[in-house]
C-alpha cells in the first residue's frame, strides 16, 4: 500500500493562458506556479481558462512546476 | 527511481511507486462506443515510460490518447511508446455579438432551455445516424460524453415540420462551448447552421460571456467555413493519438 502521493494539491486561480499548453495559476498563498493540465482533464476535453479556480498538485521536485487536476465549477 | 514499481490498482488504474510513495499515476477510461483513451501523469520521463509500458502490455487495443499539439513533450512521449496521429481538430475561438444573419424562411431558433425533449431527442438520433454514415461519429468529440439529453444545453432550429437543426453547448461562466453544431441532411445548404451559430454568438453576447469556442476535424470544410465565416481564429489544436 502506498504511503502517499509526490504532489502537494493547492487550490488556485488561472491567472494566464500560456501558448505551449501551459497555464499561470496563482494559489491562494499568492504563490504562482506554471501549471500543465493532468490527463484526465484533457481526455475528458475541460476547458480551462483565466480567473477558473483550480485544485493544481504541485511537483515535489520543483515547487514552480503544478498540474491541474480539477476545474471548480465558480 | 531505482525502486520503481508499477502497480495495478483497479481495473483500469495503475500507479507508479517509488518507494511506496506514488509518482506517476495511469489511468484508461472508456468512451460510450467502448474506446478506451489513455493518460499517463508524471513528472518523469521514465515513470512515465514504464506506467505506458504496463498499461499498453496490459489492455486491448485499438488505445487511444487525446494531446494538445502545443504540448510537445507529452506528444513526444506517446509518439515514444508507439501511438500515431490519428486526427486533428482546430480550436476556434470567436467573440461574442451580434451577426448579420438572414433567418432561414420557415425555420424558428429555440435558445438553449426551450426544445421539448421528445422531438429534440428524435432529432439527436436522426442526425447521429446521419453522422454516422458520413464522415462518422467515432470521429466526432460529441462521442466523449454520454449524459441524458438535456434540452438546457441545446440550441434548436425548428421548422414548420419539425426540429431540424441542433447546437450542443457548454455554457460556462465565462464562456460557451459548442460541442456539436449539426442540420438534417435533408436541409442543409440553406443557411440553418449559420443562423444557430449567430444566435449562439448574440445570446453569450446577452449573458455577458466573451468568447465562444468550437473543435473542427480538419478535413471537416463545411465547419471550418462556418466557423471562419463568423470570425473564428484558430486558437490552438489537439490530437487523437492511437495504438492498434
Amino acid at each position: 500500500m502506498a504511503k502517499g502521493t509526490d504532489g502537494i494539491q493547492v487550490e488556485g486561480t488561472v491567472t494566464e493562458c500560456l501558448r505551449n499548453a501551459n497555464f499561470r495559476v496563482e494559489l491562494t498563498n499568492g504563490h504562482v506556479v506554471l501549471a500543465h493540465i493532468s490527463g484526465k482533464i484533457r481526455k475528458n476535453y475541460i476547458k480551462i481558462l483565466p480567473f477558473d479556480r483550480v485544485l493544481v498538485e504541485l511537483s515535489e521536485y520543483d515547487l514552480n512546476r503544478g498540474r491541474i487536476l480539477f476545474r471548480y465549477r465558480n | 527511481m531505482n525502486t520503481l514499481v508499477i502497480t495495478r490498482v483497479g481495473e483500469r488504474q495503475w500507479h507508479a511507486l517509488d518507494d511506496d510513495l506514488v509518482v506517476g499515476r495511469g489511468d484508461a477510461s472508456p468512451r460510450p462506443d467502448g474506446r478506451l483513451y489513455l493518460s499517463v501523469d508524471a513528472w518523469h520521463d521514465s515513470v512515465f515510460e514504464r506506467l505506458a509500458a504496463v498499461m499498453l502490455a496490459a489492455l486491448p487495443r485499438p488505445l487511444y490518447t487525446v494531446v494538445d499539439e502545443a504540448d510537445l513533450d507529452l506528444t513526444a512521449r506517446w509518439q515514444q511508446a508507439g501511438l500515431t496521429v490519428r486526427r486533428r481538430e482546430w480550436e476556434y475561438v470567436m467573440a461574442s455579438g451580434t451577426v448579420s444573419v438572414p433567418s432561414p424562411r420557415g425555420v424558428t431558433m429555440l435558445p438553449a432551455g426551450r426544445a421539448e425533449l421528445r422531438p429534440l431527442r428524435r432529432l439527436d438520433r436522426t442526425i447521429h445516424a446521419e453522422i454516422e454514415s458520413s464522415p462518422g461519429w467515432d470521429l466526432m468529440p460529441a462521442a466523449v460524453l454520454s449524459r441524458p439529453l438535456d434540452p438546457g444545453r441545446y440550441l434548436v432550429a425548428a421548422g414548420s415540420d419539425g426540429y431540424v437543426g441542433l447546437a450542443r453547448l457548454a455554457l460556462l461562466p465565462r464562456h460557451t462551448r459548442i460541442g456539436l453544431i449539426a442540420v438534417r441532411a435533408s436541409r442543409r445548404r440553406r443557411g440553418i447552421a449559420r443562423a444557430m451559430l449567430a444566435e449562439v454568438l448574440r445570446s453569450s453576447q446577452e449573458r455577458g460571456v466573451p468568447t465562444v469556442s468550437a473543435e473542427v476535424h480538419e478535413a471537416n470544410a463545411e465547419a471550418i467555413a462556418l466557423f471562419e465565416g463568423a470570425g473564428a481564429r484558430r486558437h490552438g489544436s489537439n490530437l487523437e493519438l492511437v495504438i492498434r
